[in-house]
């Protein structure tokens, strides 16, 4: 299995991490170079972790564990107005980037009130094309209770934040972190940062919990692989504008370019000797018109999982 | 609610704020006690000019007008001889004291309401919907609700407050 990790470190000598990691089979998620600092976020088999940690020493850099990259957050509020945006949703979401995830902030139509309350189909399809969501709910225990059918039919893990810390869980949500509601400005406080940490934490420990799901039933190709070989044989993916132009999901990519132009060659990319199309889902998103890919568990395979050694001649 | 006030820098202008919220029924009642706007603009109705041996300071009535009375005194002698000295106090060198208090701390009248208005809207539940606004000199109460505004929601906002 894959270990993520971030290295926050210097410029300099970094090529060993990159010759490591191509020796071991790892791979560069995502780097990021800022003047002479580097954050590099990788993705490296367990076992190999140790050496890795040797080489970073070397390098006096940081290393730490990051079971969020890789993922696709969606941090959903109620509504796009004041009253719900921007304080907790854009902090919550920077906080999860700097854990390692992709974040999309979203605003409902109707995520407000009692009665009013509900999510269209449009929604619920756009939430699941996360790999998680976290919804920022307000100050009320008691509106709360009424807030489930936003989330209830989602089939991804799903966060609530809201104001009383006295309820431990919310129907219909995998967890739940109190004290943070509908809150006006900037989380500057020790005790603000702390529940932004226990949402990246809790995220975390789901996003582990659904990667070892996964592995129960292991998808055709790892998405890492796909993300490499997508950006390696469609090089204009790397040319989009959108930050992360190929995105990595749990269960496969997004890719940023527009899906009429360009879902043939994404789905005709050969993949351990297999053209990608056959090996996973390639659907329009319906974020801009992108490139969804979802690569299929091998039990859903047509004519049946084939090791790659197998089939070079 | 604070930050509210602090964003729309009414907060010198609001005497008194009640709230009544009852989540069971769905209501929100917000009662909001303000000072009018005098609709004065010129520095000398505004602020009190005195003479000092450096220059002159000016203490303004209102926490409310530092801001447009920096803005006009800063565009009229410059930024090197406009100082602001405290919350309500601007010191400036080097001005005459009959010229000084003709200033023109702002073109139009502050829209008083309207930002009292906006205060509501923004701490409002969003979505409650439907509601029901009485305005009378310096007091603003809202009532917002999911359902049609009941009578008795009427009475409980005329009497809050009430005892103070």
């Amino acid at each position: 299995m894959l270990k993520y990790v971030i290295f926050e470190g210097g410029l300099y000598r970094h090529e060993r991490l990159l010759e490591f990691l191509e020796d071991v089979g790892g791979f560069v998620v995502q780097k990021t170079v800022a003047g002479l600092d580097l954050i590099l976020n990788m993705a490296v088999p367990e076992e190999e972790l140790p050496r890795l940690t040797a080489i970073s020493g070397e390098l006096k850099g940081k290393l730490r564990e990051a079971p969020l990259i890789g993922t696709e957050i969606g941090i959903v509020a109620p509504t796009l107005s004041r009253h719900h945006l921007p304080h907790p949703a854009c902090d919550i979401a920077e906080h999860l980037r700097r854990h390692g995830a992709k974040t999309n902030i979203m605003g409902l139509a109707r995520g407000v009130g009692q009665k009013l309350v509900h999510t269209s189909a449009g929604e619920r399809e756009l939430i699941e094309e996360h790999d998680l969501a976290v919804f920022t709910l307000g100050n009320f225990e008691h509106c709360l209770s009424f807030k489930s059918p936003l989330f209830r039919e989602l089939s991804i893990p799903v966060i609530v934040t809201g104001g009383p810390t006295s309820i431990g869980s919310i129907r219909g949500a995998q967890g739940y972190v109190g004290g943070i509601g509908r809150y006006p400005e900037r989380f500057r406080t020790g005790e603000m940062i702390e529940r932004l940490r226990e949402i990246s934490d809790l995220a975390g420990r789901l996003i582990e919990e659904r990667r070892r799901e996964i592995d129960q039933d292991p998808l055709a190709v790892d998405p890492v692989v796909v993300k490499e070989e997508v950006e390696r044989q469609v090089p204009d993916a790397l040319e989009a504008l959108s930050p992360n132009p190929v995105t990595l999901k749990i269960d496969g990519i997004r890719v940023k370019l527009p899906f009429g132009q360009y879902s043939e060659k994404v789905a005709n990319a050969v993949i351990n000797g297999r053209r990608l199309g056959e090996v996973a889902v390639i659907k329009r998103s319906l974020m801009r018109d992108y490139i969804l890919i979802r690569v299929l568990p091998r039990s859903k395979l047509p004519g049946g999982f084939v090791a790659a050694e197998s089939r070079i001649p | 609610m604070q930050k509210a006030v602090e964003d729309l820098g009414i907060g010198g202008s609001v005497d008194s704020i009640h709230l009544l919220i009852r989540t069971g029924e769905p209501v929100f009642i917000i009662k909001i006690r303000y000072k009018e706007a005098t609709g004065k603009s010129i520095l000398g109705e505004l602020a009190r000019v005195e003479e000092r041996q450096k220059g002159l300071r000016i203490s303004l009535e209102n926490e409310f007008d530092l801001a447009d009375a920096l803005r006009a005194l800063w565009t009229a002698y410059g930024r090197s001889k406009v100082e602001q000295a405290g919350r309500t106090e601007i010191f400036v060198t080097g001005a005459d004291p009959a010229e000084i208090k003709r200033v023109r701390v702002r073109d139009k009248e502050i829209d008083m309401a309207g930002k009292i208005n906006e205060l509501a809207m923004r701490v409002i539940p969003e979505g409650f919907r439907v509601r029901s606004v009485r305005r009378s000199q310096g007091e603003t109460t809202f009532i917002a609700a999911e359902d049609p505004i009941r009578e008795e929601w009427r009475e409980m906002a005329a009497k809050l407050g009430a005892g103070e």
